[in-house]
């Protein structure tokens, strides 16, 4: 039986710095074999650890779709092992174990309309969710994407480039919005995300959100979802704990009776009803 | 299975027999108190007393654990450490095997396996010990146990008084005694005697059929600031409770060479919960201790189907604030009929 506190190596193959505070980097990861990469199934939703022996490890969302060929994590640097992580340079081995967690519902969101509400860097998870989404081979089974997207500032918005060309897309409605314009030419809405959410106001019927984002922004966005209509079943929220194994042993994420890593990290707002409020 | 009779003379070969072939460890007094330690003859031990200071799971999740080793050098290649060695447990009294098979739960009966406990389990063998008179902290019948209880175990000895009877449970436990005499029907029920009145010696009570349904809305309830009071969020019960299973994982490197070590770890300190942000989703210390009081006598329940408190004790025992885990249950109880 395998090992499953043991790291896969795999490579650094390209860094890109993502914010103005340059502290929000994004790694794309790449097995040694092929085979490595094709036994690494994943769902978008879905976290992996990231090792470097010596430093220690830690929790990150799957970044990158699964048909993407590298595994992309963006990281914000907080700590010694995210310090450690931004050091890196293209090219250094590092380690990763995973993919732990359970995903977004896909199976319940097919056929129906999507709405994707989130805040900052919390965006990692969800744009691996709408990439997809958007393959040509599974955009039909799903109804109309929605998504609300927002930061502090223009500068702060994760994959810029990447956003633009989804801005103009038929297959989704993208609004992105900043707390607060600072004369950057691009986004042109400003507002808090919830507040945009309400102005935007997508249907609920038949329809299932997917909310990630701060604390802060959770608390407001709910009211809005409820008052569009969005039952407590259908609303998704991934969560983030504190967590050393992923596998549900070292007790560290529990919220209630339920393990962040084992039984979530996506839960519904219904389950969480009926939870402690400790995330 | 056929029960036996093994002699303290007996005994005393066998257990230097299975120390030539592998670790034994035993309860052994150590100033004014016993702990599990590696033994190699029968006179070392003291079987006398309930209960270690520390529960037996140290013997199969060691308190700090090598998991892999590393080079600097090489930061991206672990090495494996090595496999443990094969370990008879002798003096495991009830509820520490009780505590075992609820780790056994844990580590290795839902998702994935965790390799480090379940090399040293296979490589395990449980001898327990009934307990005749049981300590005043002592409350094993009240949460499904009992001071003759097998569970978990590979055999139980009873002490008769110089001889022990023994009760195989596995084949592994069989192995251990095949040689021995079989026991007698004046034997079994000289042991049926004994276990009745062990039994009738325990005081601490505590109802936990009812628990289920009544906590089911406790972890809001005010009356959590006022039990846990006096506490000091210090974690000696987590660490003496043979059910506990939270550790932590770091990195040690010195002189080029390192290892992944994980270490026990208890959901009373206050960073154990804290983000890389700094948010902490349960900083308030009463938090911090209806979350392990609710794990034991709920949470467990939804995650592995039973109540984890196994009635040893200990933390009643250890408690430098004189917190009676009964008495918080009983007091939860009322505030939550009422």
């Amino acid at each position: 039986m395998p090992n499953p506190y043991l790291p896969l190596s795999v490579k650094v193959e390209r860094i890109s710095i993502e914010n103005d505070a340059r502290d929000l980097k994004t790694f794309d990861l790449a097995f040694g074999d092929a085979g490595a990469r094709k036994s690494f199934h994943f769902t978008p939703g879905q976290f992996g650890f990231l090792s470097i022996l010596g430093v220690g490890e830690a929790p990150f969302g799957i970044a990158s779709a699964p048909s993407e060929e590298t595994i992309k994590y963006t990281v914000k640097r907080v700590g010694t092992f995210t310090t450690a992580l931004h050091e890196l340079e293209p090219g250094a081995s590092i380690g990763m174990r995973g993919p732990w967690g359970n995903s977004y519902p896909f199976e319940l969101m097919k056929g129906k309309d999507i709405v994707i509400v989130s805040g900052g860097f919390s965006f990692t998870t969800l744009r691996s969710t709408i990439v997809y989404l958007l393959d040509p081979s599974r955009r039909s089974q799903f109804g109309k994407l929605t998504v609300v997207y927002g930061a502090r500032s223009a500068g702060e918005l994760l994959y810029k480039d990447e956003i633009k060309a989804w801005e103009s897309s038929p297959d989704l409605s993208l609004r992105l919005c900043v707390d607060r314009l600072d004369g950057a030419p691009w986004p042109e809405t400003e507002g808090l995300v919830p507040n945009v959410l309400k102005q935007v106001a997508p249907s609920a019927a038949n329809a299932v959100a997917l909310v990630c984002g701060p604390p802060v922004m959770i608390r407001f966005t709910h009211p809005v979802l409820e008052l569009l209509g969005f039952k407590p079943e259908n609303v998704f929220l991934s969560l983030e704990n504190r967590m050393k194994c992923g596998i549900g042993k070292c007790g560290h994420c529990n919220v209630g009776p339920k393990y962040v890593c084992k039984d979530g990290p996506v839960f519904s707002y219904k389950e969480l009803l009926r939870l402690p409020t400790e995330y | 299975m056929t029960q036996r009779i093994v002699t303290a003379a007996d005994l005393d070969k066998l257990v230097a027999g299975w120390a030539k072939s592998g670790a034994v460890y035993a309860p052994v007094e150590v100033k004014d108190w016993t702990e599990f330690r590696r033994i190699v003859s029968l006179a070392e031990t003291d079987l006398t007393r309930v209960n270690t200071k520390l529960s037996a799971r140290g013997l199969l999740f060691p308190h700090c654990e090598t998991m892999f080793r590393f080079e600097a050098s090489r930061p991206d290649k672990a090495q494996e450490a090595d496999e443990p060695e094969t370990q008879v447990v002798l003096g495991v009294r009830s509820c520490d095997a009780a505590g075992i098979a609820v780790l056994d739960k844990f580590f290795s009966g839902q998702g994935e396996t965790d390799t480090y406990y379940q090399r040293r389990r296979d490589r395990t063998t449980l001898v327990g010990l009934s307990c005749h008179a049981p300590a005043d902290t002592c409350f094993c019948s009240a949460v499904g146990g009992s001071p003759t209880g097998t569970r978990g175990l590979d055999l139980l000895l009873t002490d008769l008084g110089g001889r022990y009877l023994a009760e195989p449970l596995t084949d592994k436990g069989a192995a251990l005694v095949k040689d021995m005499p079989e026991a007698s029907a004046s034997d079994l029920a000289k042991k049926a005697e004994l276990a009745d009145r062990a039994e009738a010696a325990i005081t601490e009570r505590i109802d936990t059929r009812k628990l289920k349904g009544l906590l089911d809305t406790a972890d809001g309830n005010p009356i959590w600031e006022e039990l846990s009071l006096p506490c000091v969020n210090c974690g000696a019960c987590t660490f003496v409770c043979p059910t506990c299973h939270c550790f932590d994982i770091t990195d040690e490197t010195r002189k080029g060479k390192g290892a992944r070590i994980r270490v026990w770890d208890t959901c009373q300190s206050c960073t154990y919960s804290q983000h890389a942000s700094g948010h902490n989703p349960r900083l308030a210390p009463s938090a911090r201790f209806r979350n392990r009081t609710m794990d034991k006598f709920r949470y467990t329940v939804d995650q592995v189907g039973e109540v984890s408190c196994v009635g040893c004790g200990r933390c009643i025992r250890e408690c430098p604030a004189g917190i009676d885990i009964c008495e918080t249950v009983e007091r939860l109880m009322l505030a939550l009929v009422k």
